[in-house]
C-alpha cells in the first residue's frame, strides 16, 4: 500500500486520539503544575511543584499509593492463579460449551463496573447472603467483615478483572501445540515439571499481557474500591475522585492522575522488558 | 358590558405583565437543567418541566448527577455554558456567585423570589430547607438521642457518615466542635472531638445501604439530612430520626441557580419561578418532607410536623460559617481522611 494511502487511512484515528487523548493529557499535565485559589473555583496559573511535593511529602498520600500498588499486584496474582487452570480447562475440555463459557467469563467486563459491584454489596454485607447463610448454619455468630476492607475490594476487583486475564491466556493456549507437553511427559516429566519448564515459559506472552491488563485496570479502578471499600480503603483513584469532584481542587487531582499515569507507564515498560527477555530465553 | 370588558382587559393585561415571557413561543428551544435524580427529578418533571413545556413549547432536558459535578461543569464551561439551570447546595451557591458562574437572584426576573423568606436567597434562589439531625437505631437508643449521646463509649466505631466533603460531614464537625465547647472556627477541637467517636463503620454511598444496617442495629447512628430520612422511615421500623436541641440541627439548604451566560436565560428564569412557586414547594414538603422556602405555602399541622417551614424554626437551627468552611476545604479533607477515617 502506498504511504500516502496508509497515511490517509490512519489520519482519522490519529486525529481522534490527538483530540480526545493527547490534548486533554497535555492540559492535565499543565494543570498539575498550577494551584487552586483557596475558597474559590479560580486557578492560580503560576508554575508550582506544590502538588507533587504534597503527594510525595505526605505519608498519607504515599500510603495510598503503596496500597494501590500492592492491591493491584495482589489482584493480578489471584487472577493469574484462577485464570490459568480455568483457561486451560476451557481450551482443552470445554468442547462445544467453549463459546458459552467464554461468554459467561467475560460477562463482568461487559456489565460495567457499577452493577456487579452493587450485587457484591448484597452478597458481602453484614446482612448479605454469605453472612446470612453462615449465621443460619451456625458457622458464625456475628457477621464477618467482608466490606470496608481490603478483602472486599480484592474480591470485587478479581471478579471485575478476571476476564482480562482469561482472554489473553486462552488466545495463547489455543496457539500452543500440545506436542511439547506430550513430548515432555513421554520423557518422564512430572506434571509440575511440565508446567514449570514447558507450559509457563510458553504461556509467558499471555501471562504478561493479562497481568498488565489486570494490574493497570486495578491501579485505576474507582467504582469497586469506592463502593466495596466504603471509604476505608484508600486508593489513588478514590483520592483523585475526592479531590476532583468533592474538594474541587483540580490541579491536585491532576497531579494525582499524572502520578498514576507514570506508574501505568512503568508497568507497561516492565511488561515489555519481561516479554523481550523471555523472547531471548525461548 | 363595558365594565366586564374593562375587567377582562385588566385581567389579561395583568397576566401578561406578571408572565411577560410566558406568552412567547419557545418551540424548538431546549432548557437544560442539572439536578439530582430520584424523587427530586420526578417532582421537578411533574410540577415544573411539564407546565413549562406546555406553556412555552420548549423542551426541558435534565442532566442528573451530584452538585459537585455540576459545579465542575459550570467552571469548565465558563465561557460557553450548556446548562441553563443548576441545583446546588447551601455552600456551593455563594461560591458559584462569587466566581461569576451564576446570576444573582433577581425578583424582577423571577417574581416568586419576592415570596421567599427574607435573607434566604444567598447566592442563588432558596429551593428547600432541611436540617442535619440524627438518624438512629431504636434498638440501641431507647430514647431520642441528643448529639452528646453519640459519644457514649458503647457507640464508638458504630457511626456512619456520608463521603467527605459534604454538608453532612461539615455539619457534624460543627456539632462536634460545639459539644467540645467551641465552634467550627476551632478545627482542632472539632476533629479531636469527632475522632472520639472512632472510625466510622460505614461511609455510605446510598441511603438504602446505611438505613438497612441501622435498622438491623449494625450501625448506631448517623448524622443525616432530614427530608430523605423522614421520607424513608415508613420502610424501616427500627430507625428513628430526631432534630436535637443542643445544639439544634444544622441548617442545610438546597438552592436553584440561573447559570451565567446560559443559552436560554428567559426559560431559565421561568423554570426557577415555577420551582420556587407555591405548587412545587408544597409538593416538596408533602412528598419529600423538604421545607418550603416560599412564605406563602400553607401546610396542615400534620404536613408541617416533619418539615422546617418558618423563619422561627430556621432561627433555631445551627447556621455555619460556610465561607470559612469552604476556605478550609482542602485542609479539612486531609484531616478527615487521616484523623477520622484513618484511625
Amino acid at each position: 500500500m502506498k504511504p500516502q494511502i496508509t497515511g490517509m487511512l490512519v489520519a482519522p484515528a490519529a486525529a481522534l486520539m490527538f483530540g480526545v487523548f493527547v490534548l486533554p493529557f497535555l492540559f492535565l499535565l499543565v494543570l498539575s503544575f498550577w494551584s487552586q485559589v483557596p475558597g474559590s473555583l479560580g486557578l492560580d496559573t503560576s508554575f508550582t511543584l506544590a502538588n507533587y511535593v504534597r503527594i510525595f511529602g505526605d505519608s498519607y498520600y504515599l500510603g495510598g499509593l503503596w496500597t494501590t500498588l500492592w492491591l493491584s499486584g495482589l489482584v493480578t496474582l489471584i487472577c493469574l492463579v484462577l485464570a490459568l487452570p480455568l483457561s486451560r480447562w476451557i481450551v482443552l475440555r470445554a468442547g462445544r460449551a467453549k463459546g458459552l463459557i467464554i461468554g459467561l467469563s467475560i460477562l463482568p467486563l461487559v456489565c460495567g463496573a457499577l452493577l456487579p459491584t452493587l450485587g457484591l454489596v448484597n452478597l458481602l454485607s453484614p446482612l448479605g447472603f454469605i453472612n446470612g447463610a453462615l449465621k443460619s448454619m451456625g458457622v458464625i455468630q456475628s457477621s464477618l467483615p467482608l466490606l470496608g476492607n481490603i478483602t472486599g475490594v480484592t474480591i470485587g476487583l478479581v471478579q471485575a478483572f478476571l476476564p482480562l486475564m482469561i482472554l489473553p491466556l486462552i488466545t495463547t493456549m489455543e496457539r500452543l501445540s500440545q506436542d511439547y507437553e506430550k513430548a515432555a511427559t513421554s520423557l518422564g516429566a512430572r506434571p509440575v515439571v511440565v508446567w514449570q519448564r514447558i507450559l509457563l515459559p510458553l504461556l509467558l506472552p499471555g501471562i504478561v499481557a493479562g497481568s498488565l491488563l489486570v494490574f493497570c485496570a486495578s491501579l485505576t479502578a474507582f467504582v469497586t474500591p469506592q463502593v466495596l471499600g466504603q471509604g476505608k480503603v484508600v486508593t489513588f483513584a478514590s483520592l483523585a475522585y475526592q479531590q476532583a469532584a468533592l474538594v474541587l481542587d483540580w490541579p491536585f487531582a491532576s497531579a494525582l492522575a499524572i502520578v498514576m499515569l507514570i506508574f501505568l507507564t512503568l508497568a507497561g515498560v516492565l511488561g515489555a522488558l519481561v516479554t523481550r527477555n523471555f523472547g531471548r530465553v525461548a | 358590558m363595558k365594565r366586564i370588558a374593562c375587567f377582562a382587559a385588566v385581567a389579561v393585561g395583568g397576566l401578561f405583565a406578571c408572565l411577560p415571557a410566558m406568552a412567547q413561543d419557545y418551540s424548538g428551544h431546549t432548557l437544560t437543567v442539572g439536578t439530582w435524580g430520584g424523587d427530586i427529578e420526578r417532582l421537578l418533571r411533574e410540577h415544573v418541566a411539564g407546565p413549562l413545556e406546555a406553556e412555552t413549547g420548549a423542551k426541558v432536558e435534565f442532566l442528573l448527577g451530584g452538585s459537585g459535578d455540576r459545579l465542575s461543569k459550570m467552571a469548565a464551561e465558563r465561557n460557553n455554558p450548556t446548562m441553563d439551570v443548576t441545583f446546588q447546595n447551601i455552600y456551593e451557591a455563594p461560591l458559584a456567585l462569587k466566581d461569576g458562574l451564576v446570576v444573582a437572584p433577581d425578583a424582577a426576573a423571577v417574581p416568586n423570589a419576592a415570596d421567599v423568606w427574607p435573607g434566604m436567597n444567598e447566592g442563588c434562589y432558596a429551593m428547600s430547607l432541611v436540617g442535619l439531625g440524627i438518624a438512629y437505631s431504636k434498638s440501641l437508643f431507647p430514647e431520642e438521642p441528643e448529639w452528646a449521646d453519640l459519644w457514649q463509649p458503647q457507640f464508638r466505631g458504630m457511626m456512619a457518615y456520608a463521603p467527605y466533603p459534604s454538608s453532612e460531614g461539615d455539619g457534624m464537625l460543627a456539632v462536634a466542635a460545639r459539644v467540645a465547647g467551641a465552634d467550627e472556627h476551632d478545627p482542632d477541637a472539632a476533629f479531636a472531638k469527632l475522632a472520639e467517636l472512632g472510625a466510622p463503620k460505614l461511609t455510605y454511598s446510598s441511603l438504602d445501604e446505611v438505613l438497612s444496617l441501622m435498622d438491623a442495629g449494625e450501625i448506631a447512628a448517623a448524622p443525616m439530612i432530614s427530608g430523605y430520612v423522614i421520607s424513608n422511615l415508613a420502610n424501616y421500623e427500627g430507625i428513628g430520626f430526631v432534630f436535637p436541641k443542643d445544639p439544634g440541627p444544622v441548617l442545610v439548604r438546597d438552592m436553584v441557580c440561573q447559570v451565567a451566560n446560559s443559552p436560554e436565560p428567559e426559560l431559565a428564569q421561568m423554570f426557577i419561578d415555577l420551582a420556587i412557586g407555591i405548587d412545587t414547594q408544597t409538593a416538596y414538603a408533602k412528598e419529600l418532607n423538604f421545607g418550603p422556602t416560599n412564605s406563602k405555602v400553607a401546610l396542615t399541622e400534620a404536613e408541617a410536623a416533619n418539615v422546617i417551614n418558618t423563619p422561627e424554626e430556621v432561627a433555631s437551627l445551627l447556621q455555619m460559617d460556610w465561607p470559612y468552611v469552604i476556605e478550609q476545604r482542602s485542609a479539612w479533607t486531609d484531616r478527615w481522611n487521616k484523623e477520622i477515617l484513618g484511625q
